[in-house]
């Protein structure tokens, strides 16, 4: 690539002699023998053949020079040279290749300019009807205008003495090549007019700030070519050679077009240097106060967008927003790239960014703001990882208590259950007639199996409530505050089911607060707003609950859920453990 | 009187039925999961069903569930849950929609044939059960001072004996009252509670009594 780009700034610093050579050399050739072309001898003829051909090639050149991947640049500095073209068909040329190149030449000038217009500014071609108009137009030009009236025109036999030889010529027959030209005129007025209404549509179609930068060159570019279908026409109605007083006028109204052309493309430059300001001066302004995701909303201004959405590539893939939050980024996306690395990724509307001059602008001027806001975005995003790996690990946690839970009941304690009823089986075996000691012993066995049951019991509640699972915290609380060992007040509950990593920690705050600190009694206050479950547990007596090593497990179970957990001690002496957990239904 | 056992540990099941046999109770049918306790009650129409309130597939609450449905589709056949859950959500739920002939006793009860054959009974005769160890987990909890300790020591007794769903004959014979004095108390104790009851005497009671010892 890097080699390639060489090639081609070579290529572009040659051409720029070889423009003001060739305009030159046409120039004298014009004025050598003014009758062959519409310029005349007039000195507005000098500025007629010189201004068009150079004011195109220049600024193609300098096109080329600021945008190398546009292929824009090279197109207008071909369109430009192909102006000074349609004059080397003058017999005062002398040099027979010249004349002959000057024969195929002749009617190639539109052709490159429309292609240039139309393709203005990425030097693509967007839909196939476009490609096909050019592609035609190429064609007519080059055979039905240029090669096939050369391969019949002997110069000699035409009465012109002065003529260089022509290089292509196989026979002399005017008529042949006068069909050819007639044909040739034609359809150029054909391709001409259907541009016309292909550069119409290509400025409807685009994004609005395209449409900015378009109209100008797109304008001059359909004037132009209604010049040329005019031109075109008036040779179909009047094949003489030789010019009247109006086919100079139309060749000075299409070469103040070409100008035209040349500065809509300049007005370009113009333009997109107040953008890039509007930009800077947009970013400098977030650089002072950056709110989250402010860039998007300048880029969205700026770039005429409301759907835009700017992500940010993550190091380890993926894509996230100014937030951190995973996005999937669907429809048409442009990669902003800085130093090679890729550093956001906008979606916008179809062809916002069609050139991707606009891309490397934002690259450019949002650069700092941008690295900024991707680094936080990779913050969050790792914050967000880091957030749900905790909450998943307490989740695995409450499912494991759960299930030990379930176990020690459906597992131990039905086995123990089965065990009591089989001694009791046998003891009702042994009848009336039975030992006394051994009726005893069976006695105190069913005592201790009755207690081990409800041991078990015990155990397995403070593993997991059951209730918990079965039917949400509010309930899973009114069965702790019953079998509470001080007296717990339940001033308000709401009886919704939430998440089980929520509930389970609501739960563990309340039940361990008034287990663990000691107190003789304690009221108990639960609401929810839409979002948010408040949980306030005062205690009377007790310890001071701060800093205590169960109360800092109940942050981080409330913290894994990403709440937050607060120990206040009131006036009235009370201790107040308040929990704030965010909560969806 | 005639009885279908529910429960999905077999040895449990049959140490159950045999017990049950031995005291005089005719077992129709034995059977580990809920769809196949409904077949069995359809089939073999019940005094009483016996169920496990852990059964397949979530092993939650699927006894209460199949309690409720036998309930309101064969009102002529009662309920006794069997239950490793001390709370009273438990029992509410079995007990607010159809307080009689439905009963809610702890697991380890079986052992007791005598409790157990008295539940039995008294829930095939209509009335409503709950375990003992429930109610006075109820009373005996601490509360803030309340209505409650107003109530002398025999009126405690008497409001626990009809929290388990005792009539006022059984709490007049349990206590050695008259069933006159009984009354007295019951309605001393509704007075004192303020709670409200069209008939003193009826199952609708235990739910008065057990809403107001919850919702302490």
């Amino acid at each position: 690539m890097a080699g390639l780009a060489g090639v081609g700034s070579a290529v572009r610093r040659t051409l720029w002699p070889v423009v003001a050579a060739v305009g030159l050399l046409t120039l004298a050739l014009v004025r050598r023998n003014p009758a062959y072309s519409p310029a005349g001898a007039s000195i507005a003829g000098v500025a007629g053949v010189l201004v068009p051909g150079w004011a195109l090639a220049a600024t193609g050149l300098l096109t080329w020079a600021k945008r190398p991947s546009s292929r824009s640049g090279p197109l207008l500095a071909a369109a430009g040279i192909s102006w000074f073209a349609t004059e080397w068909n003058n017999p005062g040329i002398g040099s027979a290749a010249a004349f002959t190149v000057g024969l195929i030449g002749y009617g190639m000038c539109p052709a490159v300019v429309a292609h240039a217009v139309l393709s203005f500014p990425s030097g693509r071609l967007d839909s196939s009807a476009e490609r096909l108009a050019v592609g035609f137009a190429y064609a007519s030009s080059f055979f039905l205008l240029g090669v096939l009236p050369a391969l019949f025109l002997d110069p000699a036999a035409q009465g012109c003495s002065q003529c260089p030889r022509n290089l292509l010529q196989t026979a002399g027959s005017p008529v042949v090549q006068e069909h050819a030209a007639r044909t040739g005129a034609a359809l150029q007025m054909a391709w001409s007019l259907a541009m016309v209404v292909l550069a119409i549509r290509r400025l409807l179609r685009s994004s609005p700030v395209l449409r900015r930068w378009k109209w100008p060159v797109l304008v001059a570019g359909a004037g132009y070519l209604g010049f040329v279908a005019a031109d075109s026409e008036r040779q179909l109605i009047r094949p003489v050679l030789g010019y009247d007083a109006w086919d100079r006028r139309l060749w000075f109204a299409e070469a103040s077009a070409i100008v035209a052309i040349g500065a809509g493309v300049a007005l370009g430059w113009l333009r997109g240097r107040r953008t890039r300001n509007k930009i800077a001066r947009l970013v400098v302004d977030l650089a002072r106060s950056p709110p989250t995701g402010g860039l998007r909303d300048v880029l969205a201004e700026t770039l005429g967008d409301d759907s835009l959405r700017l992500a940010y590539p993550l190091s380890g893939g993926g894509l996230v927003d100014a937030r951190g939050s995973p996005l999937i980024v669907d429809g048409p996306a442009t990669t902003l790239v800085r130093g090679g690395r890729p550093m956001a990724v906008l979606t916008h509307r179809p062809g916002l960014l069609d050139d991707p001059a606009t891309a490397e602008e934002v690259a450019r001027t949002a650069g700092l703001v941008l690295d900024n806001e991707r680094l936080q975005a990779e913050l969050s995003a790792q914050l967000q990882r880091l957030g749900a790996s905790r909450r998943r690990i307490v989740a695995a946690a409450d499912a494991a208590r759960r299930r030990l839970e379930r176990d020690l009941h459906d597992g131990a304690q039905q086995r123990l259950v089965t065990l009591l009823l089989q001694v009791r089986v046998i003891r009702s075996r042994w009848g009336p007639g039975a030992d006394p000691n051994m009726l005893a012993l069976a006695g105190e066995v069913e005592t201790e199996l009755t207690c081990a049951v409800n041991e078990l019991r015990q155990l397995a509640h403070g593993i997991f409530p059951a209730l918990l699972g079965d039917e949400g915290l509010a309930q899973a609380v009114e069965a702790f505050a019953e079998g509470a060992d001080v007296p717990v007040k339940i001033a308000c509950l709401e009886d919704v089911r939430l998440d089980p990593t929520v509930e389970a920690a609501a739960y563990f705050v309340i039940a361990e607060s008034i287990g663990r600190s000691g107190a003789h009694t304690a009221t108990v206050r639960m609401s929810r707003s839409s979002r948010l479950l408040r949980l306030d547990v005062e205690l009377d007596g007790g310890d001071d609950a701060g800093g205590k090593p169960w109360i800092l497990d109940l942050e981080d179970r409330v913290g894994a859920v990403d709440g937050r957990l607060e120990v206040l001690r009131t006036e009235t002496g009370f201790v107040r453990i308040g929990a704030e957990i965010p909560c969806a239904l | 009187m005639r009885i279908v056992i529910a429960d999905d540990e077999v040895l449990l099941r049959q140490g159950l039925a045999r017990l049950l046999v031995d005291a005089g109770c005719e077992v129709v049918g034995a059977v580990g999961t809920a769809t196949e306790l409904h077949r069995l009650v359809q089939l073999s129409e019940p005094d009483v069903a016996l169920v496990d309130i852990r059964m397949p597939p979530t092993y939650t609450d699927e006894g209460l569930v199949a309690a409720r449905q036998i309930r309101e589709t064969y009102p002529g056949v009662g309920v006794l849950v069997l239950s490793h859950h001390v709370e009273s959500r438990y029992a509410m739920r079995l007990l607010e929609h159809h307080p009689g002939g439905s009963g809610y006793l702890l697991k380890e009860r079986v052992s007791d044939i005598a409790v157990l054959a008295d539940a039995l009974h008294r829930v095939a005769a209509g009335e409503c059960v709950l375990d003992p160890t429930i109610v006075a987990r109820l009373l005996r909890r601490p509360a803030f001072p309340g209505k409650l300790q107003e109530l002398t020591e025999r009126e405690r007794e008497v409001l626990g004996l009809m929290a388990e769903g005792r009539s006022n004959r059984a709490i007049a014979e349990r206590l050695f009252l008259s069933q006159k004095t009984v009354e007295v108390h019951v309605t001393h104790i509704f007075t004192r509670l303020g709670l409200e009851v069209e008939s003193p005497d009826d199952h609708r009671r235990v739910l008065a009594v057990l809403a107001h010892l919850r919702a302490r």
